[in-house]
């Protein structure tokens, strides 16, 4: 039977295909690198050298040693602070507190704050690791301008203070996109709902808090979605800054993926820790999406 | 009937060109941009003799030991590649590199190559690689910062307690960088090199192998021994007891550009390196005068750590190549280039300017060659020298030992580094590869 409808296109099933075979090769694309990292995660496969062509099954051992060898769960540890602190503190809540407190204001201002905050989007992340890591040196703009004047000998922060200055390398980095999505959001919000919570009586605090903040919800859980995952496994601007180190210091499961796959040379372990940070992410993103649902 | 042999003439005369267009394709070349000046003149004589073009890709030196790997294993290198020489055995085992012997034989420079350093470019006794230069490591430092220190020059120490004694007087005397001794992942093989292996030397006795990684007559790697131990012993000293060096250097976003920037503004103190830095403590392709430099920094020996038997400087040798892909579209116009690089003219100019350590007698005999004073002192270094153990997997160790370094840049304790590495080694190789030396 032929859809009335559009009766050509579902009565050429090799236009339909052809229509469909992007889409398909797409989906098998992604499923091919992720079957092969799943796959290659229980073997002993190598960069190079003899196992990277006669590489075999290890079964579990891959896992056991992400629990058993130092190195998975201190970088764990590394990229939940990292997480935290740079994505959902530092870029949320920043980039709301911009959105919100922007939105009243006169368009001059608010062009100048938005390119400002473009900027560090815009910028190549290489380019903002040596910008960021110049900066913070022991004769860089920081204590040049502001340490040594005050009367304190120069830090030296990417040797004292590494986490901390690529979390806040990377609120800078990344708060655009949560003021864009937050400031977009808000504009969604009709004045006459805010109106009347004001001509009910309502503090500023309590209209975004009671008003506000539940009808942007989907938002808020949107964007937590989006700057997680990437996030969690963001790698360019730590890895140029600081390469995981001093020591260990800054080393997220990104940075430590790529060591133990491109300078130890197994890519058996590396895929294993990928399904790891596969799977933990994908529970970070079933609590988002739990979020997202309309409270019953 | 003639419309139709016509067309068919037609076809066959387009695809015949359709298939020959591929053999005018162009050949690629990658390259660390420290080595510029020696290739890319060799390609310009290159381009002007055959009329291919290259393409030249030139890359910086951080992250490069990694990209070739990749490069390679992913089939997307280039025809020609400049590889650091202790991956060449390694490269080769896995099929990526073209052995070279049968084209050699037919170059007449092929001859004064010296035979050890052809060694290192070798797997299984065949040749996959030419080597570009050779080297040896030493302790270099800041001279002005010495003064400032309050220690006599030409500085000689003569163990490890003399380098820490120096260290804490440069840093009693506020000098921001007092041991820069490479340390961690970033550093990559330099922290194995320039920095454990050149202690480890000195460690313990040779005998058995126990100043080594890898015990060579049974092909083990060392788990755990004394050598290590004092070895990982001086990091832990230098970077968390008695804090002569922060770390930052090591982890800087291009560490050969903070070395220099930090020499540029006195910051130095010692620095355990190489014999490259001769050039490159400047400028590797345009370095400054002799005066300016000996006005600046001076060098000593890697003195041995002083326990009873050891030796009493150390040095250890490595050095680049540049080797075929297997895959390379055209074998023969890509071993044309390589020779065209190492041709005596364009390599002899390269070698005299920039420092480096002749590979082969027709320059090393050389009447300039011979008459540089630099080159002259590290080659008599180089009497008293030995390789890195080059067999595949060396390159998962030497990873291996840069992670512990970084542990310890941690101050995790030596006990502790050792367990872990250790383990790892097992993990890699399994119980019977790995032993320990009591």
């Amino acid at each position: 039977m032929k859809n009335q409808a559009n009766p050509w296109l579902t009565g050429n099933l090799f236009v339909l295909a052809l229509g469909m075979l992007p889409a398909a090769i797409l989906i098998g694309a992604l499923l091919y690198f992720t079957a092969w990292a799943f796959a290659f995660s229980f073997t002993d496969l190598a960069l190079v050298g003899k196992k990277s062509v006669e590489w075999s099954w290890v079964g579990l051992e891959n896992f056991e040693r992400l629990f058993t060898r130092r190195g998975f769960l201190e970088s764990l540890w590394t990229t939940v602070i990292f997480v935290f602190f740079s994505a959902i503190v530092g870029q949320s809540v920043l980039g709301f507190l911009l959105a919100a407190t922007l939105r009243g204001t006169q368009s001059t201002i608010r062009s100048v704050v938005e390119v400002c905050i473009m900027l560090g989007w815009l910028l190549p992340d290489i380019v903002a690791a040596f910008l960021w890591s110049a900066t913070t040196s022991q004769t860089g703009l920081i204590n040049q301008l502001i340490v040594v004047p005050l009367g304190f000998p120069p830090i030296n922060f990417i040797n004292s203070y590494a986490l901390l200055v690529v979390t806040i390398a990377n609120i800078w980095k990344g708060t655009a996109w949560s003021y864009l999505l937050f400031s977009a959001a808000l504009d969604s919000v009709s004045r006459e709902v805010v109106e009347a919570a004001k001509v009910d009586g309502a503090t500023p605090f309590q209209r975004i808090w009671l008003v506000q903040l539940p009808i942007i919800r989907p938002h808020i859980a949107t964007n937590m979605l989006f700057i997680t995952i990437w996030t969690f496994t963001y790698f360019p601007l730590i890895f140029a800054m600081t390469g995981g180190g001093p020591g260990r210091q800054t080393e997220t499961l990104a940075v430590f993926l790529y060591n133990q796959s491109f300078s130890r040379g197994n890519l058996g372990f590396g895929s294993a820790i990928s399904v790891a940070m596969l799977l933990i992410v994908g529970v970070l993103s079933l609590f988002y999406l739990r979020l997202l649902r309309e409270p019953k | 009937m003639l419309k139709r042999g016509f067309l068919t003439t037609v076809a066959a005369v387009s695809l015949m060109a359709a298939a020959a267009l591929p053999a005018k394709a162009e050949i690629s070349i990658m390259y660390m941009e420290s080595f510029g000046s020696l290739i890319e003149s060799g390609i310009a004589k290159f381009e002007a003799e055959t009329g291919e073009k290259v393409n030249a890709i030139k890359l910086p030196g951080q992250g490069y030991d990694q990209r070739i790997a990749l490069d390679l294993s992913a089939g997307t290198a280039a025809d020609v590649n400049l590889i650091d020489s202790f991956m060449v055995s390694e490269l080769a085992s896995a099929g990526y590199l073209l052995p070279l012997d049968e084209q050699l034989a037919g170059w007449d420079q092929y001859q004064y190559y010296l035979p050890g350093l052809l060694e290192v470019a070798s797997y299984q006794d065949q040749v996959y690689a030419l080597p570009t230069d050779t080297d040896v490591r030493m302790l270099w430092y800041d001279l002005s910062n010495f003064e400032k220190a309050g220690i006599p020059t030409p500085w000689e120490p003569k163990n490890w307690a003399d380098i820490l004694d120096a260290a804490q007087k440069l840093k009693d005397a506020g000098v921001q960088y007092p041991f820069q001794l490479p340390a961690g992942t970033k550093q990559a093989e330099a922290a194995t090199m320039q920095g454990v292996y050149m202690a480890l030397l000195g460690a313990d006795v040779p005998e058995g192998d126990r100043n080594r990684l890898l015990k060579r007559d049974t092909n083990q790697w060392i788990g755990d021994s004394p050598a290590l131990r004092r070895t990982f012993e001086l990091y832990h000293q230098v970077y968390s007891e008695k804090e002569l060096n922060p770390a930052d250097l090591n982890y800087a976003t291009d560490i050969g550009a903070a070395v220099r920037a930090a020499l540029a503004n006195d910051q130095l103190g010692i620095l355990a390196s190489g014999s490259w830095e001769d050039a490159c403590l400047w400028d590797c392709n345009n370095p400054p005068s002799r005066e300016e430099r000996d006005a600046q920094v001076g060098w000593t020996p890697w003195p041995g750590s002083g326990e009873p038997g050891t030796k009493a400087t150390t040095n250890i040798s490595g050095g680049w190549t540049i080797g075929v892909n297997t895959n390379a579209s055209d074998k023969d116009l890509a071993f044309k280039l390589v020779t065209t690089i190492f041709d005596e003219a364009n390599f002899k100019a390269w070698t005299l300017a920039n420092h480096r350590m002749a590979v082969r007698t027709d320059i090393s005999e050389s009447p300039e060659y011979t008459a540089d004073p630099f080159l002259a002192k590290a080659t008599a270094l180089a009497a008293d020298t030995t390789g890195r153990d080059t067999i595949p997997g060396y390159q998962t160790v030497s990873a291996l030992i840069q992670q512990a370094t970084s542990d310890l840049v941690d101050g995790v304790s030596v006990d502790e580094v050792v367990q872990t590495y250790h383990d790892a080694l097992v993990d890699e190789f399994g119980e019977e590869k790995v032993i320990t030396y009591e």
